[in-house]
């Protein structure tokens, strides 16, 4: 570390304080963060223990959809991107117009359009919404660590599904570039052994694609942690609508928000972090 | 968040779609709303966050004006409760996609919404309020000051406010917020002269803020509101069991009791909510 190193450093730590020091002034603003926390946790009158609440629960179904989310996109993505690359012109033409259609609407029309049009006519059809709630089958543990709450079961697969198709098609491109990246002699070599297409894309292009496709792809990925927020619109009850009511309730915006923002950085960064370490996983095994 | 000026627009695009998917698919179920919720054992309110109507309690429970007054339509009508908390942007297009039977959400009534949706009588008058700055607006005299181009307005998007504001004050500047809360802090910031949003919220803030925020117009209501009940069209049983059902509260007095509770004794709640 020079000197330089330690002078800028300073300077940018002076502007923190500065600006931290600098919203009082300006703010006309009573802080209080215990009632903001103790709807992260809260202790219960009856038994004097800790318990969850909204802000956690809210967390939960944020981390459910992430999971969904992205396990989905892939699938779409993946199969979509294999589609823009076929010798197909039927399925070109498909997945261009999926990949189009959703880049060019901007997300929070694009999932209202979904929710009110498409999932309110497809899950009473698929008879999701006539569910009982109380069936052994879905109230139960496992079901509600995948799920969450069985109640709110329709509104929470119209939340991941709207995610998936949204982030897929962003992941369609990435895959579909990291595919295009291959050289052509490697496809005509391949082929030249006389492997079938599907062989050569699971074990020529893919593994030597999968390598240049996972940096853009994590950053996909945390944009979907990060895009879950706006599911929230369509009463998804994930972490920004449990923070709206918990502001509107104790009126306390700004201990909400930073504390929300807090959560969300902490997620999206150890996601960074883990996809970092397959990364250099991967360019381990490069021979 | 930048999306929101399409937001209108697709809320009603929605809303009429919603509408003649809803007509054709209506005339196949002869069965009322009101022997559905019987058969089901449920009844499905859609509400939003909105102190004192409808807010969360320290362990995160729904209490509120608009809460009780589910919890007993439910009780009456023998059946169980669900809250199906929405965001206020999308409660009325939620509820011609039938995501819950009814709307219990300090909806008022107007003429606008009417199209779309159908309304109860009246089971509270809660009308507008005016928190102003001290600094900025201190020494208005009277409404009409706040008629002026200097004045900034604000109001949260989409509730009746903002449809008020531009009527009653049209020189002035409006600007929305989608929260409430935000909308205070403009205010208390010195960055707007005043909020108008719905009785009794101004006087609350008000009296948090004594140093900072005073209440326009002697504390006296600018306007007279109406909340009523909103239902998907069609469903003229359903609009005459509501209806009558608040017609019957309001006789014994049930309701005026509860309104009291939650709008006139802020101390008598304030420890529920772990207010200080």
């Amino acid at each position: 570390m020079t000197l330089i190193d330690i002078l800028a450093f300073s300077a940018v730590l002076g502007l923190i304080v500065f600006a931290v020091y600098r919203v009082n002034e300006v703010l006309v603003y009573n802080w209080d963060w215990s009632r903001v926390l103790s709807y992260i946790l809260r202790v219960d009158d009856e038994t004097g223990q800790y318990a969850a609440n909204l802000l956690l629960y809210g967390l939960a179904t944020t981390l459910r959809l992430a999971v969904w989310g992205t396990v989905l996109a892939s699938v779409f993505g993946v199969v979509m991107g294999l589609w823009r690359t076929s010798d197909n012109l039927t399925l070109r033409i498909l997945s261009r117009s999926y990949v189009e259609l959703i880049r060019n609407l901007p997300p929070l029309v694009f999932i209202f359009i979904f929710y009110f049009f498409v999932s309110s006519q497809m899950f009473p059809a698929m008879g999701i919404d006539n569910i009982n709630p109380d069936n052994a089958a879905v109230d139960n543990r496992v079901f509600r660590l995948l799920f969450g709450d069985p109640q709110l079961l329709p509104n929470f697969l119209a939340g991941a599904l709207c995610l998936a198709l949204f982030e897929g098609a962003y992941i369609t491109e990435i895959v579909r570039a990291g595919i295009q990246s291959i050289a052509k002699g490697q496809w005509e070599a391949a082929r030249a052994i006389g492997l079938s297409r599907f062989n050569v894309l699971r074990d020529v292009i893919l593994p030597q694609a999968l390598r240049r496709i996972l940096p853009p792809l994590a950053g996909q990925f945390i944009t979907l942690i990060k895009d879950s927020a706006i599911v929230s619109l369509i009463s998804i009850q994930e972490l920004t609508f449990m923070a709206t009511e918990v502001a509107a309730t104790t009126t306390k915006v700004f201990e909400t928000w930073i504390l929300v923002g807090g959560i969300y950085f902490v997620l999206c960064y150890s996601f960074a972090l883990f996809f970092g370490t397959l990364e250099r996983r991967a360019s381990k095994t490069r021979r | 968040m930048k999306y929101f000026g399409a937001l209108k627009g697709i809320v009603v695009a929605a809303a009429l779609a919603v509408t003649t998917l809803g007509a054709t698919s209506s005339q196949l179920h002869a069965q009322g709303l009101v022997e559905e919720i019987a058969q089901r054992g449920k009844l499905r309110v859609g509400l939003s966050t909105f102190v004192p109507w409808a807010m969360r309690d320290k362990s995160g429970d729904l209490i509120g004006f608009e809460v009780d007054v589910a919890r007993k339509l439910a009780e009456d009508m023998g059946v169980e409760v669900e809250f199906v908390p929405t965001a206020w942007g999308g409660i009325v297009p939620a509820l011609l996609a039938k995501k819950f039977d009814v709307i219990i959400g300090g909806l008022s009534i107007t003429p606008e919404r009417n199209m779309t949706i159908n309304f109860t009588i009246p089971y509270a008058h809660s009308g507008q309020q005016m928190a102003s700055n001290i600094e900025l607006a201190g020494d208005f005299t009277s409404l009409d000051d706040y008629n002026d181009s200097s004045v900034t307005l604000v109001c949260r998007r989409g509730a009746t406010p903002c449809d008020f504001i531009p009527k009653r004050f049209p020189k002035a500047t409006l600007r929305q917020f989608d929260d409430e809360a935000q909308a205070f802090q403009e205010v208390a910031n010195g960055n707007a002269h005043a909020i108008v949003s719905s009785a009794p919220k101004p006087t609350f803030y008000a009296a948090d803020t004594p140093d900072k925020i005073f209440m326009a117009n002697d504390g006296e209501n600018l306007t007279r509101g109406n909340e009523g009940f909103g239902l998907r069209k069609g469903d003229a049983d359903a609009l005459n069991f509501f209806s009558n059902w608040i017609l019957f509260r309001t006789s014994d007095g049930w309701i005026d009791e509860r309104h009291d509770y939650w709008f006139k004794n802020k101390a008598a709640w304030e420890e529920q909510i772990g207010s200080n």
